[in-house]
């Protein structure tokens, strides 16, 4: 169970961010919508543990983990959340396949090949495993990359803006895919977007 | 995967920037590490040739010429002296023994020494086959001789007037190879012995009377030569000097080789021989470290400008790791994202600098082996450096830490700024 109370973050005296309260039970997911320049960004920061809010309280089952020491944070992040950026990002010089296994080696998971093969063959990269990032195509890559965020088994799935570049088609096929890989993981899917295409996909959504 | 092997990956995927690291690392400590060899190797050969001669009396001239050439026998004698003169010293109570030498002629760029059968013992050199010269005309190979010119025993050949090929040739009297030695990686493997006989009789028909000496052996069956004959086989080192004995008062040496019974020898002879006679006296230890301090000079200018390379490697390893960091700053960032720690990311980039120094330096003395290999092959039959090492020495485990403390030094700004890392702001800016 996710749950945040009053979270406040100020970069400077004109960027003063007040976010709303978020209580997010098991298995549900959430779309939080925004305009740019709302703070999207930095909320998901903040909820990925990236980005210490100055007030409030944000606590995952019970854990305040924004209080955890650095390594230990960095752990938490590893194993509980999985990220899914607006673009794509690899390490670039290693192959998609060893891009999971490095995902699952970070977060302290066994480095289960299989597993990572599996996964990439179910999104449709069957035949790209060995590739470098830099050789898939756009749409091959946004794939991977939740490929990359899913393979550890994370809790909460967070996902910055993964469909403000894309056509209608391929909006839905993400929001499906995102939607799949949260499902069989049993993950919370967390959206932040402008994309207002996505609202009628969710039951819960906040709006910032 | 883990971060041991993504270094390794992002190494590779920079092959121009890890090369060129690589490359000067190499270069820089290969200059060291051969310098150090080399001298090393110098010092030992020059040290193993001297098998405990404590003083060398030969013609007046320079005295670091003297000792090159009649120990080393890589330069020009400085002149003839009068056996009997120098002979004197041997009956000195300090001296112990001594060898004379007589040399100036060569075969095909070897020299042919003449001497007594106490030269060889000196380097504790035994025969490999045949047997030690028992009458004039007759040679002792040293090995190197023997393969480079595939002589056997039994074979012929004529002497060279003068140390370089391409001297006139003394074709009135011909050597007979009757031994060859055992390779012992010194000067006697480039030298042909022979008696001091052989070479005045080659140079002077008059000093040596001929007939009676061929006769010795051949022909007459008289008294002291009688033994040479029958035995002629073993090795006669006691007759070939019963036949030393009949030197003649005018006959002259080129050099006459002394060890001393005691350290007092050091204080009195040298001085002695200089202030008293028309000779020579040179003490190879003293010539020795004087050459080596000349050559210091220059060994320390190359030791400098190898330094400055490694200084220069270091450089290049801190701008390839600099540059791609600034290019891979949002892999890091993503890197923690998934969970890795700040000091994960740190072992990283220090091992991505780390191991260029290192394989740098192991390259390094692995090519100066390699060169030094290749030197001495070439020059193995000018000059007597056959000996040859591959273990590492003493002066050159010095460059592994050295080489660490440049990766180091290269890696700490890439490591600071990679510890520093500001994830959110990278996340927002890519």
């Amino acid at each position: 169970m996710l749950q945040s109370e009053s979270i406040t973050f100020a970069y400077d005296k004109e960027n003063q961010f007040l976010f709303p309260d978020i209580k997010l039970e098991k298995e549900e997911d959430l779309l939080i919508l925004g305009e740019s320049g709302v703070g999207k960004t930095t909320l998901i920061q903040i909820l990925a543990g990236l980005l210490k809010p100055q007030s409030g309280t944000l606590k995952y089952n019970g854990l305040s983990y924004h209080d955890l020491p650095s390594k230990e944070l960095d752990q938490f992040r590893g194993k509980h959340i999985g990220m899914v950026f607006q673009r794509p990002h690899f390490v670039r010089n290693i192959s998609i396949l060893d891009n999971l296994l490095l995902s699952l080696y970070l977060s302290n998971n066994e480095q289960d090949k299989e597993l990572a093969i599996h996964l990439l063959e179910q999104i449709g990269l069957a035949d790209k495993l060995n590739c470098k990032p830099d050789e898939l195509s756009q749409g091959e890559q946004q794939r991977a990359a939740i490929a990359m965020a899913v393979v550890k088994n994370p809790d909460i799935i967070l996902a910055d803006e993964p469909t403000s570049s894309l056509d209608d088609t391929n909006c839905d096929k993400i929001i499906t895919l995102l939607k799949e890989q949260a499902s069989s993981t049993n993950a919370q899917l967390i959206i932040i977007t402008h994309d207002s295409r996505l609202k009628s996909q969710f039951k819960k959504s906040i709006i910032l | 995967m883990n971060i041991r092997r993504l270094g390794w990956r992002n190494l590779l995927s920079n092959p121009l920037n890890t090369t060129l690291s690589l490359l000067l690392m190499t270069f820089g400590v290969g200059v060291i590490s051969l310098l150090l060899l080399l001298n090393n190797q110098i010092e030992q050969q020059l040290k193993a040739n001297l098998k405990g001669i404590d003083m060398v009396v030969g013609a007046k001239g320079s005295p670091l010429q003297l000792i090159l050439s009649s120990i080393y026998h890589i330069d020009n004698p400085t002149g003839n002296i009068s056996y009997a003169e120098a002979n004197k010293f041997s009956k000195n109570s300090l001296v112990d023994f001594t060898i004379p030498l007589s040399f100036g002629d060569s075969y095909n760029g070897f020299r042919i020494v003449g001497t007594t059968p106490q030269y060889p013992e000196l380097y504790e050199v035994s025969l490999k086959e045949g047997r030690m010269w028992s009458r004039s005309l007759e040679v002792v190979l040293g090995s190197t001789v023997a393969d480079v010119h595939q002589l056997k025993i039994g074979d012929t050949f004529y002497g060279t007037h003068g140390l370089v090929e391409g001297g006139h040739v003394h074709d009135d009297y011909a050597y007979e190879v009757v031994g060859i030695l055992e390779p012992s990686y010194s000067t006697m493997d480039q030298l042909i012995l022979t008696n001091s006989h052989s070479v005045w009789k080659v140079h002077n028909h008059e000093t040596i009377d001929d007939d009676h000496d061929h006769a010795n052996c051949d022909h007459d069956h008289d008294h002291h030569d009688h033994a040479n004959c029958d035995h002629d086989h073993s090795e006669e080192v006691e007759l070939s000097i019963s036949e030393d004995l009949s030197i003649p008062d005018d006959a002259m040496i080129t050099a006459l080789l002394v060890k001393f019974k005691s350290p007092v020898g050091f204080i009195q002879l040298p001085r002695k021989v200089n202030e008293t006679t028309s000779l020579q006296a040179a003490v190879p230890a003293l010539e020795i470290s004087r050459l080596t301090s000349l050559l210091g000079f220059g060994v320390k200018t190359i030791n400098g400008i190898a330094y400055i390379i490694i200084i220069v490697s270091g450089l290049s390893i801190f701008i390839s790791l600099y540059n791609s960091l600034k290019k891979r700053r949002y892999e890091l960032a993503l890197m923690r994202v998934h969970g890795a720690s700040k000091w994960q990311l740190v072992k990283l980039v220090l091992q991505e600098g780390m191991t260029l120094s290192l394989l740098g330096a192991i390259f390094g003395v692995l090519i100066s082996r390699l060169t030094l290999f290749f030197m001495t092959f070439l020059m193995e039959q000018k000059y007597a450096v056959s000996s040859f090492q591959f273990n590492l020495i003493n002066e050159e485990l010095w460059l592994f830490p050295i080489a660490l403390f440049i990766g180091l030094a290269a890696s700490l700004i890439p490591t600071i700024q990679t510890y520093n890392i500001n994830i959110p702001k990278t996340l927002s800016n890519a």
